[in-house]
């Protein structure tokens, strides 16, 4: 495989990736106006999941991790029970959330929460392999040629990608899509009209979590690892910026977004010229771009670059409109 | 056992010190401008580096601290203008707010490492004799610190009940548009009060950088839990809870750390935050007024 | 069947709010009739908002009781009474501001199939032929109210009045039977607050009932059947607004506030 071709699975990998976790997030935050700066824990969630799933007893390999369980399970089921680890995660993070406390104080609840959890796993060297974390997870295609294998994983997660689509498109579109961007808006008009807003905010919660853990299950089985180098608060942020680059409560702008912070930041900085008394220098260059364009945009054009479109109903006429319609289109 | 304990409650009042300069800048800006400003932590970050650049070139760390303290303060003040200020007044949404803060802080941190490098950094040791208290040994940096936050603390108090200036801070902390009404400049007053308390925030991040063995460009991040656990606790917006929050979060930290893993001292305080906003997000001190700002 | 529609839609017994040691509410009792109007009236701070808010579900009572149709719904929340019929706008209209005005409609349809968990899995296959039904009515009623040419515009772009208008259009739209109203001409012209009082009283000769809290002493003349002052957390008085005016206690009331 020549090295354009190995870079453009990664690139394809974590674009599609990027995207079911962007998609959850804007689902949380951009459609239904849920404050989750913890995102990243949930696609932890699920990669850790997937590791110790499939991974074997830890006394293998050497026994130079430690992580509990180890069940060595086929990739579809430890994707699943990813997926499922992480709505569950979901949903306990946003128990925290119904207390009713402004915005503002519930983010910062969850940017504290996120900075422990990373803080503890990386401490707590038997739970998952501490700051070392987990490596070695197996690849669903090893057994394949090489080159064949990296094309399949990139089927594999188009295929996700495919499936995500059409389950997002479910609640962001129609009478659900309303009612959430409703409860976005104001949450005490939309329970004074007969929502109820608890379980509305939890199933919400359910499907991004879902959404962040199959992410981050797909993302462990490419990498063959995971650590809490991989899910620092920062990256909730990178994550929201794609949300809000690209168009907060748009699924398209959301898209969009992921392709500009994915490929033209993330990727982009790595074909600048290294210097090597600073070898990390690019990465931090990217840091200080992507927070750049948050507060830019917030600044700017809080709407992103793909609004959210105005839905048109022009076409559903309910048959007795007809005098109604006539009156409107004279007045 | 108890000399332990004693030795561990004496650690904590010193962290609480530091604790303290941080918590008290922290909620006073909270109560005067409603804005919960997560890049407090990176301006301590950037304090720390300030200061520490100043001791490289042959100042006294304890020269330094106010030198430093006074330009964090004066950032401040203009980050406060021309970022936060506008995106208020426009009707940015608080949850914006609030990741314009932590944006902000991101970058600032990554400007930090990307000009000084990731490699840990020190202000050396401290000269100085070991005063033995109480059967509680401590540095003569950590109580150096706690004196001058008890004096920073004493003076702030003078500031809020004596002065017109102090007056004016209170009336505008707890209601914006009485104050407004009562002449008050508020906007000038927004400006002073996130001087005073920028400076304490350059301060505490001196004061942290002296008291820790190294420190990185994560320095200000892993330092926001227990000043916001310490805040909530005491009461956000309330700068004297703010400093009994911080005493007793330093403390209980380092008294969980000295009976389990020295780790656990992050979680104790982070476990005192969750369970405050989760029972009485007013915290210990805060009115009910204060509670009502706190829902949405 | 007399004694049916005698009964009336809303009934509070003794209704107590306590904030830390304040009384804000201490022990009110009244009742709202079918198809009538009701005010609420008293000084600032006499209460008035904390029984709305309490009755709407907003807040829980601190003892007391409340009846809707016959049934106790004390200490219900807001979205449960919404359900049943009981429905409440605020002081300043809140409208799902990201949403246009016809979709701020459509969203207050009571019990969308696309709501619910198989509606959401099947997607349009199931909820697709509900909604020419719901966007007809939410046109219907833009219509009544003079606002069918606003139908695309975004909430948030819309006038005070206008908003007031969709609040009140939108509780119309989940089938209210009681309409909870924080003072609703606030804000409002005088040419707007007559046409909304007009709407008033026009919806309760088709059957509804409605219980407000107004300032607007003229309004609550013109409009409402029965009147209940308040006055310090407790009722003062009740009656017709013509005799009120007349009773020594409540011209006291409001001198002394």
């Amino acid at each position: 495989m020549g090295a354009w071709e190995f870079y453009a699975v990664v690139l394809l990998v974590y674009l599609g990736t990027n995207l079911l976790s962007v998609w959850g997030l804007n689902l949380q935050f951009g459609v239904s106006g849920v404050a989750n700066l913890a995102y990243i824990v949930m696609v932890a969630a699920g990669a850790y999941t997937y590791g110790v799933l499939t991974l074997g007893p830890d006394t293998g390999n050497g026994g130079f991790q430690h992580y509990v369980i180890g069940l060595s399970l086929p990739f579809p089921l430890a994707v699943v029970a990813a997926a499922t680890v992480g709505a569950v995660v979901g949903v306990l993070v946003g128990l925290t959330g119904l207390k009713r406390l402004r915005q503002d104080y519930q983010a910062m609840a969850m940017l504290v929460v996120s900075i422990m959890a990373a803080t503890v796993v990386s401490a707590d060297t038997g739970l998952l392999n501490g700051n070392e974390g987990l490596s070695l997870i197996p690849n669903p295609f090893a057994d394949l040629d090489p080159e064949l294998g990296r094309w399949a994983y990139v089927g594999v997660v188009v295929v996700a990608c495919a499936a995500g689509w059409i389950v997002l498109r479910r609640l962001t579109t129609g009478p659900m899509g309303r009612t959430l961007r409703a409860m976005r808006d104001d949450e005490y008009a939309a329970a004074a009209i007969g929502k109820d807003i608890v379980v509305l905010r939890l199933m919400v919660q359910a499907v991004g979590g879902a959404f962040a853990g199959l992410s981050g299950a797909l993302l462990a089985a490419f990498i063959g690892g995971w650590s809490p180098s991989a899910w620092a608060y920062t990256e909730t942020l990178a994550l929201l910026t794609a949300v809000i680059v690209g168009g907060m409560g748009s699924d398209r702008g959301a898209s969009v977004g992921t392709l500009v912070v994915t490929i033209l930041i993330l990727q982009g900085v790595q074909f600048l010229p290294q210097i090597p008394s600073h070898p990390g220098l690019t990465e931090d260059l990217g840091w200080i771009v992507l927070g750049s364009l948050v507060i830019l945009f917030i600044f700017l054009r809080p709407q992103g670059l793909l609004p959210e479109r105005r839905p048109s109903y022009a076409e559903t006429a309910d048959p007795g409109m007809a005098e109604v319609d006539a009156g409107r289109r004279d007045g | 056992m108890l000399h332990t304990l004693i030795q561990a409650v004496g650690f904590g009042v010193a962290a609480g010190a530091v604790i303290a300069l941080g918590a008290v800048g922290f909620s006073v800006q909270f109560g005067i401008s409603n804005i919960l400003n997560i890049t407090y932590g990176a301006l301590m970050t950037l304090a720390a580096y300030l200061g520490l650049f100043l001791v490289d070139a042959g100042l006294s760390a304890w020269v330094a601290l106010p030198l430093v303290g006074i330009a964090v303060g004066v950032a401040s003040v203009l980050f406060h203008r021309g970022l936060l200020a506008p995106l208020v007044r426009r009707g940015t949404r608080s949850f914006a707010i609030v990741i314009v803060t932590v944006a902000a802080s991101i970058v600032l941190q990554y400007i930090i490492v990307a000009i000084v490098g990731p490699q840990a950094k020190t202000y050396g040791a401290q000269s100085g004799n070991t005063f033995h208290v109480l059967d509680v040994s401590l540095t003569t940096a950590q109580v150096t610190i706690i004196l001058l936050t008890v004096a920073l603390m004493l003076a702030l108090h003078l500031l809020l009940t004596r002065t017109t200036l102090g007056r004016a801070m209170r009336a505008t902390s707890s209601n914006r548009t009485l104050a407004q009404s009562c002449g008050i400049a508020t906007d000038r007053i927004s400006d002073l009060a996130w001087l005073i308390s920028g400076t304490l925030c350059g301060a505490a991040g001196v004061a942290l950088a002296i008291t820790v063995v190294s420190f990185d460009f994560t320095l200000g991040a892993i330092f926001l839990i227990p000043m916001i656990a310490a805040a909530v606790l005491g009461g956000i917006g309330q700068p004297y809870g703010a400093m009994v929050g911080a005493l007793v979060v330093g403390v209980a930290s380092e008294v969980a750390g000295a009976f389990s893993d020295p780790v656990y001292k992050d979680v104790v305080a982070f476990l005192i935050l969750i369970v405050m906003l989760l029972i009485r997000p007013r915290g210990l001190f805060g009115a009910a007024w204060s509670a009502r700002r706190l829902m949405a | 069947m007399t004694a049916a529609r005698a009964k009336p839609i809303l009934e509070v017994e003794g209704l107590v709010k306590r904030y830390g040691g304040v009384h804000a509410v201490d022990g009110v009792s009244f009742s709202v009739e079918r198809a009538s109007i009701t005010g609420i009236i008293g000084p600032n701070g006499a209460g008035k908002s904390t029984v709305l808010g309490v009755v709407s579900g907003f807040l829980p009572p601190t003892s007391g009781r409340i009846r809707f149709d016959g049934d106790d719904v004390t200490g219900e929340p807001m979205h449960r009474l919404a359900r049943r019929g009981l429905v409440r706008t605020f002081q300043l209209a809140r409208v799902f501001g990201g949403l246009t005005a016809l979709e701020n409609l459509a969203v207050a349809a009571p019990r969308q199939r696309g709501e619910r968990t198989l509606g959401v899995l099947g997607g349009r296959w199931v909820w697709g032929t509900e909604e020419p039904g719901v966007v007809g009515r939410a046109r219907r009623l833009l219509h009544t109210f003079g606002m069918a040419a606003s139908e695309n515009e975004y909430a948030r772009n819309l006038s005070g009045g206008q908003r007031r208008a969709v609040e009140v259009m939108r509780a119309l739209m989940t089938g209210a039977r009681l309409l909870v109203l924080d003072e609703p001409m606030a804000g409002l012209s005088p040419a707007l607050s007559r046409q909304l009082e007009e709407a008033f009283l026009r919806l309760v000769e088709e059957g509804l009932s409605l219980l407000l809290v107004e300032h607007e002493l003229d309004t609550v003349e013109r409009i409402c059947g029965k009147v209940v002052v308040m006055a310090q957390g407790r009722v003062l008085s009740e009656g017709r607004m013509a005799e009120l005016r007349l009773r020594q206690e409540v011209q006291d009331a409001y001198v002394i506030g």
